[in-house]
């Protein structure tokens, strides 16, 4: 019974990268524009809060900068793609590449020493104390946040507000959010920057609370399985937190196995989540051909929008 | 008055001028960077030079870079003519190589038998790689950048076990890797093998395959316009898959060149990133398959830059980030090539 719940905690702590990176990817989709980046912006994120954390001592100020680089470096992205009408996908493939590479040679010094600073867990008053289920409520903030207030405040703001509805309407018809007067780049350019401050904070996620030290190469991929996470959840906020918990477990069977002692080699239970991944893109689409309309992209995601071309 | 208008169709020309002032913007991007890790950009300049074109050391290393550089260029780009990203050539290249070396280190075949049957297992297993994300993309729409992607993992993990364990070589101990396979690519100088030459007519023969013939028209065609193909009579599905599908079987006859020609092990890092690097290869090269020469040229010199760059302590990673940027600026100044300002009378 233990292992079950530590199985769960597990996916509970991995599926919060996801959840967060997911996220702001589907606030920026919704709004048209694809960040293929997320990958690098994690990385970025994940050395800077070791950088800022250990200058600080403070995990707040890791956080921060996390955020800001994440910011920053969609920023760029957004200028190119949405104010330089650039290839999207050309974009976002460049900004991971280099995100690894950046991250790598600025964490030269710091990889795999511990960090200074993280994360502990912030238990909740009485529900922490319940049998059985009381470590879930005993979770690090980022938990919290990627599975509680998150998705739920995306959701409202963007089906229960105007904001939304603006946002929506330019990723879905650019021309015609023009023509009611919303300014369609700069909402393109605001969800590309915060999408990117999510993934920046997806990449402290995993470096002051998940697995406290950077290592070259620790994303591992987990940018381009949120990306394909926001695909299978339909764009939608509270199913991307969900579908993220299910990725999440995917990830921790790997964990499990090895812990469990499966007489799987280590190399071939790594191989799960990608494998994984590939089936959730596959498979709903085999089998569910009547949901792409509910799981449909928005309209213009991925092309950039010309006002003479109206 | 003078309007700015974005031209649908861009002149070469506009093209050249932007890539070149691209190229000089990552260079000075770069030579600040050095000179900010007190680096002397003089000394830096000059051994790359030397080490790269000054010594035979280096240049068989550069025509060594070249070869898989053109086969998983020569991938990306046929992808591309059918509007497909195909960001997985890493995980074909390992494919291939993984394939081809079984051949090479498990059937007792003299090196003429050997050398063929390691080239069809090779491009067979990149084909097969590809084969999912392919279907995927054709018939069901499902991203094929993601999944091609995704396969890349896959593809790491499969060698490192395979090296790390029924593989693994147990005469010289070497780490991460099989044991030497005795079928070996002959060479032509050095240790130059006869993959560059072969990289060169496959680029080559892909060239006169796309523009001369009916298969390539329909794929290309496919590529740009599939409503267009759709009502001209072509299945775009099958030929979207088949544009995946060879382009896998490309990037896993590289990865077949590299092992038995190159490395003469199946090693961890034997992909070296040459998936990735091929992105920028066949972006290099635009709609011209013989452009993927000097593309793949460049990329190798940018290849024995970032060795020079790890002597002098930097991180081996930081060719990734000039590659990352490298596309960054591409996609942006062909973007900007676009725009021309118009003279109106008023």
């Amino acid at each position: 019974m233990t292992l079950w719940i530590s199985l769960i905690l597990h996916a509970l702590a991995y599926g919060s990268i996801l959840a967060l990176a997911a996220q702001g990817e589907v606030l920026a989709e919704r709004a048209g524009v694809i960040n293929l980046g997320v990958e690098g912006l994690m990385a970025l994120g994940a050395v800077t809060a070791v950088l800022a954390a250990d200058a600080s001592v403070s995990p707040w100020l890791g956080c921060l900068a996390a955020v800001a680089v994440g910011a920053g470096g969609a920023l760029v992205l957004g200028l190119a793609t949405v104010n330089g009408s650039a290839n999207q996908t050309l974009c976002g493939v460049a900004l991971t590449f280099l995100g690894l590479g950046l991250s790598a040679v600025i964490g030269h010094n710091v990889a795999g020493l511990p960090v200074a600073a993280g994360f502990s867990s912030w238990p909740i008053p009485v529900l922490s104390h319940l049998p059985l289920v009381g470590p879930l409520f005993d979770q690090s903030p980022f938990v919290y946040l990627a599975f509680g207030l998150l998705p739920l405040l995306c959701h409202i703001v963007l089906f229960r507000t105007r904001l939304g509805l603006s946002l929506r309407a330019v990723g879905e018809n650019p021309g015609a959010a023009d023509a009611v007067g919303i300014p369609v780049r700069r909402f393109r350019l605001g969800a590309v920057v915060i999408g990117g401050a999510l993934a920046g904070l997806a990449g402290a996620d995993m470096t002051l609370s998940v697995m406290p030290v950077w290592s070259e190469g620790m994303i591992a991929g987990r940018g381009w399985i949120a990306v394909a996470l926001v695909i299978f959840c339909g764009y939608r906020p509270v199913l991307a937190a969900a579908s993220s918990l299910l990725f999440g477990l995917v990830m921790s069977l790997s964990f499990f196995g090895q812990a469990q002692g499966w007489p799987v080699p280590p190399a071939i239970l790594n191989m799960t989540p990608y494998l994984g991944t590939i089936l959730f893109m596959i498979v709903p689409a085999m089998l569910l051909p009547g949901m792409r309309r509910f799981m449909a992209a928005p309209a213009a995601l991925g092309t950039p929008y010309f006002r003479e071309e109206r | 008055m003078s309007r700015r208008i974005r031209l649908s169709v861009v002149p070469a020309r506009r093209i050249f001028i932007g890539r070149a002032l691209a190229l000089g913007f990552v260079f000075l991007v770069l030579a600040l960077v050095l000179m900010l890790l007190g680096l002397n950009l003089g000394t830096v300049a000059t051994l790359v030079v030397t080490s790269t074109f000054g010594t035979e050391f280096g240049l068989e290393n550069l025509a060594l870079y070249m070869t898989p550089l053109l086969m998983t260029g020569a991938a990306v780009w046929l992808a591309l003519r059918a509007g497909l990203w195909n960001i997985g050539a890493e995980g074909q290249f390992l494919a291939g190589a993984t394939a081809a070396s079984a051949v090479g280190l498990f059937l007792p075949f003299p090196a003429f038998v050997t050398l063929p049957l390691a080239a069809m297992a090779g491009m067979i297993a990149g084909a097969c790689w590809s084969a999912v994300p392919a279907a995927g993309r054709a018939w069901l729409g499902v991203s094929e950048i993601i999944t091609t992607l995704l396969l890349n993992f896959i593809a790491s993990y499969l060698v490192y076990y395979l090296v790390t364990g029924p593989w693994a070589d147990r005469v010289t101990g070497a780490q991460v890797s099989s044991e030497r396979i005795h079928a070996a690519i002959p060479t032509i100088y050095g240790v130059v093998h006869w993959g560059g030459p072969l990289a060169l007519a496959v680029v080559t023969a892909l060239g006169l395959l796309l523009g001369r013939s009916r298969f390539g028209y329909e794929l290309t065609l496919s590529g740009s316009n599939p409503e267009a193909a759709h009502y001209a009579g072509v299945s775009v599905a099958p030929r979207l898959f088949m544009a995946l599908v060879f382009s896998g079987a490309l990037a896993g006859l590289g990865g077949m060149m590299e092992a038995l020609g190159t490395v003469h092990r199946l090693q961890g890092g034997l992909a070296h990133g040459y998936g990735y690097l091929g992105i920028v290869v066949a972006l290099l090269a635009r709609q011209s398959a013989l452009a993927l020469i000097p593309a793949a040229f460049l990329m190798a010199v940018i290849l024995n830059m970032g060795i020079v760059l790890q002597t002098l302590q930097v991180s081996a990673s930081s060719v990734l980030a000039i590659t990352g940027l490298l596309v960054f600026a591409i996609a942006v100044s062909d973007e900007l090539a676009a725009y021309v300002r118009l003279e109106t009378q008023k």
